[in-house]
């Protein structure tokens, strides 16, 4: 027994430094991650005071218009703000209904500047600094791609990838979507092209469960595909590259692995923001006034359902209705317009009565 | 009349006629090469329609080419005898220019039916995968169309009197050398690039050379 | 009509330099008419004014009897034409050729061209360009003869060919006028081919006309005289007088042009005798011509 004391005591001396040594090196980690947080949360309080004071000082000494619940704070100039206010409300106002009361709160800060003058001006680091020169269509298109509504939660903006805001080309943006449709190097896209409900879920990052990677690139040739499109330059480095390597000879498993390592939530869908966007554009207007309310009322469900929730209809019906209007944004056809082809022919016409003219009177 | 006016042009041209012909007719197929698998592989669409897009910018280069080498054939038998011939013959000059035309454009009919012959083989033993159209009747009509208009042209640069084409050339020199000097002397003025918007822009005479030349695409 | 080409009054100044002067020019119908005169003397510029080739600044230009170049495709229908220089498709064989101009003629005889063909022992199948001068000459002479046109226009048809060729197409020439009839207006610089075959002979120098006049005028009519004991200042005589030489102490030498054996007595009237009457062919009286032409117009101008 005094043997196996004092050998209990041998080992626990023997181990006893490295132990030490060991809580210590957590101990300082763990004292250091304290540390850093402490600095974040301390840094994050600076910001929001320099935000606040920035925001005082560009709105001290200028004038607000208001348009409906718009307010835009700027200074007298000849930019033509009322106008384009006037334009920009009904538009936000259609989009965000009853929940555009909120800009009210959320002013637009606008600085006109004289840009036929070499005069130095102070830097702001709030709101748009705008020539006042610029036209009411062109400042109608600026502010609406810049509406001030508080961004949705963080699940709505990681699926949509930002705020939502007013279309400023919708036509070409379902456009877009259908050569995405047609075009894009993944099953579950042209499975929606074909006509697949479920498909199309899968395309847009509505699909609950289910690994992605699978969902989203099912064979071997769209994966070597994504990585050596999308990801060789990420990959091209350090323990990464043999496996790119590997991968653009065709080892399925290697590209597996890259696209496994990839951060969460980087792994790009089979259909961009553009049709994302449009989505939620047909849920809005199936849903009428109230659909940015119920879009954004939610933040805990799944994007699937907040937008049924929206377009007040079932998913199914909203995917049925803004594919059929993807596809009835085909882009025209590459066969030339009867214009354009009468144009070529009187051109063709003109150069021939031109040689017509020929002159006899050649030599001499 | 006209019948040994086309003769005689088709035997000045021939050679350009038959390789312009060739090479109408490879260009659709070879732009569809690797479509002829039934492997509707998503892959496919995007890899192919950047296939056709590549290719197809060769398609105005050979129309112009073509209209090119056959006007200069047109004239270079009268050019050499300084038109002595055709200008001795009992027929009014715009009839003989319109003979000479004529046989020139039939003759370009060729290669443009090789377009189309290329085009339509090559679609029909595709399988093209879904979303995607073929357009051979478009293509071939667009070839025509720049064809006629490089023909055109050239036509009658090449029938214009040296007085003529020395304007035409010291008017294109001039502008050059305007953009030159205007360059060299840091002095902002641009005509040059007016001039090609006009030319090539929707109502010009040169934008049927512009666009695109898909044989297949949405 | 009477005339095939009427020229009257016409001016052509190209450029600096050279220029057509007042040219008025008559060809008889069913004439053979020599067109003479020495390199650069506008021989070549009078055929393309009267082919509607060039344009000239005035005068009027009136072909088998209509307008050039107002009625151009009219009148060369019925034209055959001979360029001086081959002016054909280097590139096309002669039967290509032949085939091509037969197209555009209505009067065009295949036959005859058949038979030219042979006549001039040329290969039909042989490309144009690589016929010899004189085989290219005859391809051309065989195309004007085929049109069976109404009118010949030859501009220096045989200059550079070998005698043989020449004799070739001459007598084909002359074949053809005796069996159609037809005009022919030929220039040349080789006096003794136009003496031949010509019976009308105009003669340019400088770009106006010397003279016009039937062959046998010109050449019987010029004659070299011995004259001895004539006044220093003469009157009006009824010959042309090209020139006059000192040839020895009490005799000259006088060039004239329309002389007749009456005109003898026109001697003794002024106090001269004629001594002797020399013929001269047609070359030399060319040469008097031109000579007395030139010399007259330097007075003129001095």
């Amino acid at each position: 027994m005094c043997k196996r004391a004092g050998l209990v005591l041998l080992l626990g001396a023997a181990l006893a430094r490295p132990l030490m040594s060991q809580a210590t090196d957590v101990q300082r980690l763990r004292a250091l991650v304290d540390s850093l947080s402490r600095e974040w949360v301390r840094a994050g309080a600076i910001a929001d005071l320099a935000d606040s004071l920035e925001r005082q000082r560009a709105f001290s000494g200028r004038d607000t218009i208001a348009v409906g619940a718009l307010r835009i704070v700027t200074d007298p100039s000849p930019l033509p703000v009322r106008a384009a206010a006037e334009r920009v409300w009904p538009v936000l106002d259609s989009l965000y209904g009853d929940a555009a009361a909120l800009l009210a709160q959320h002013p637009y800060v606008i600085r006109a500047f004289d840009p036929d003058t070499n005069v130095p001006r102070s830097i702001v680091y709030v709101g748009l600094t705008v020539p006042w020169d610029m036209s009411v269509a062109a400042l109608t298109r600026l502010l609406v791609a810049n509406a001030p509504m508080p961004p949705p939660d963080q699940t709505f903006v990681s699926w949509f990838g930002g705020p939502l805001r007013p279309p400023t080309r919708a036509a070409q943006d379902r456009t877009d979507v259908y050569l995405d449709l047609v075009t894009a190097p993944s099953t579950p896209a042209r499975a929606c092209y074909l006509g697949g409900l479920r498909d199309c879920r899968v395309a847009l990052g509505l699909q609950s469960g289910g690994d992605l990677l699978d969902l989203w690139y099912p064979t071997a040739a769209e994966r070597r595909a994504l990585v050596n499109r999308a990801f060789a330059d990420y990959f091209n480095h350090g323990a990464n590259v043999l496996p790119l390597h590997a991968c653009a000879a065709g080892a399925d498993t290697a590209c597996e692995a890259l696209l496994r390592r990839l951060p969460a939530g980087s792994l790009p869908g089979p259909l961009g923001a553009q049709a994302r966007t449009t989505l939620v554009r047909v849920a809005m207007a199936m849903g009428g006034r109230d659909a940015y309310r119920r879009l954004v009322a939610d933040p805990r469900a799944p994007m699937a359902d907040r937008i049924a929730s929206a377009a007040n209809a079932t998913l199914d019906d909203v995917m049925a209705r803004w594919r059929q209007a993807i596809l009835l944004s085909r882009p025209p056809s590459v066969a030339l317009p009867w214009w354009a082809v009468s144009l070529a022919l009187g051109w063709a016409a003109a150069f021939g009565v031109c040689a017509l003219r020929s002159s006899r009177w050649r030599l001499g | 009349m006209f019948r040994v006016m086309l003769y005689t042009q088709w035997k000045w041209s021939r050679l350009i006629i038959l390789l312009g012909t060739v090479a109408a007719f490879a260009l659709p197929i070879i732009s569809m090469q690797g479509a002829a698998h039934a492997d509707r592989n998503p892959l496919e669409a995007q890899d192919l329609l950047r296939t056709v897009q590549s290719w197809g910018t060769l398609y105005p280069v050979l129309a112009a080419a073509l209209g090119l080498f056959v006007a200069m054939a047109a004239w270079a038998p009268d050019h050499r005898g300084r038109h002595v011939h055709a200008l001795t013959l009992p027929l009014p000059r715009w009839r003989y220019m319109l003979l000479r035309c004529a046989s020139g454009a039939v003759l370009l009919a060729i290669p443009a039916a090789a377009v189309l012959a290329g085009a339509l083989l090559a679609t029909a033993t595709a399988t093209l995968p879904p979303g995607l159209q073929s357009y051979p009747f478009a293509l071939a009509t667009h070839f025509v169309l720049a064809t006629a208009v490089a023909y055109g042209v050239f036509f009658a640069v090449s029938a214009a009197t040296a007085r003529t084409a020395g304007i035409i050339l010291a008017a294109v020199g001039a502008l050059i050398a305007v953009q030159v000097v205007a360059g060299v002397a840091n002095v902002d003025f641009d005509i040059v690039s007016p001039l090609t918007m006009i030319v090539l822009g929707p109502a010009g005479p040169f934008a049927i050379f512009t666009g695109r030349w898909m044989l297949v695409d949405v | 009509m009477t005339n095939v080409i009427e020229i009257d009054s016409l001016h052509y100044r190209p450029g600096k330099g050279f220029a057509l002067r007042d040219l008025s020019i008559h060809v008889p119908a069913g004439a053979i008419y020599g067109f003479l005169g020495p390199n650069g003397s506008g021989k070549t510029t009078t055929i393309r004014l009267v082919l509607g080739l060039l344009r000239p600044q005035s005068g009027r230009i009136t072909v088998l009897g209509d307008r050039m170049p107002d009625d151009a495709p009219k009148i060369l229908a019925r034209v055959g034409y001979v360029p001086e220089q081959p002016h054909l498709d280097p590139t096309l064989t002669v039967n290509e050729i032949v085939r091509f101009q037969a197209a555009f003629y209505p009067t065009w005889d295949g036959a005859r061209a058949a038979q030219l063909l042979r006549q001039f022992d040329l290969d039909g199948e042989r490309l144009f360009g690589r016929l010899s001068k004189g085989q290219k000459a005859k391809v051309m002479i065989l195309l004007a003869l085929a049109q069976q046109g109404d009118l010949l226009v030859l501009d220096e048809p045989t200059d550079g060919l070998d005698p043989v060729v020449r004799r070739d197409i001459l007598a084909a020439l002359l074949e053809y006028v005796s069996q159609r009839g037809a005009a022919v207006f030929i220039s040349s610089h080789l006096v003794h081919e136009i003496e031949r075959i010509c019976d009308w002979i105009a003669v340019m120098d400088d770009g106006r006309l010397v003279t016009e006049v039937p062959m046998e005028q010109l050449k019987n009519g010029t004659k070299r005289l011995r004259v001895a004991g004539a006044p220093a200042t003469l009157g009006p005589t009824p010959f042309a007088l090209f020139a006059r030489e000192p040839a020895t102490a009490a005799a000259e030498t006088w060039v004239v042009g329309e002389w007749k054996p009456e005109m003898a007595g026109y001697f003794p009237g002024i106090g001269a005798s004629l001594q002797d009457v020399i013929d001269l062919d047609l070359e030399d009286g060319f040469v008097e011509l031109l000579r007395s032409f030139r010399g007259s117009r330097r007075e003129g101008s001095a």
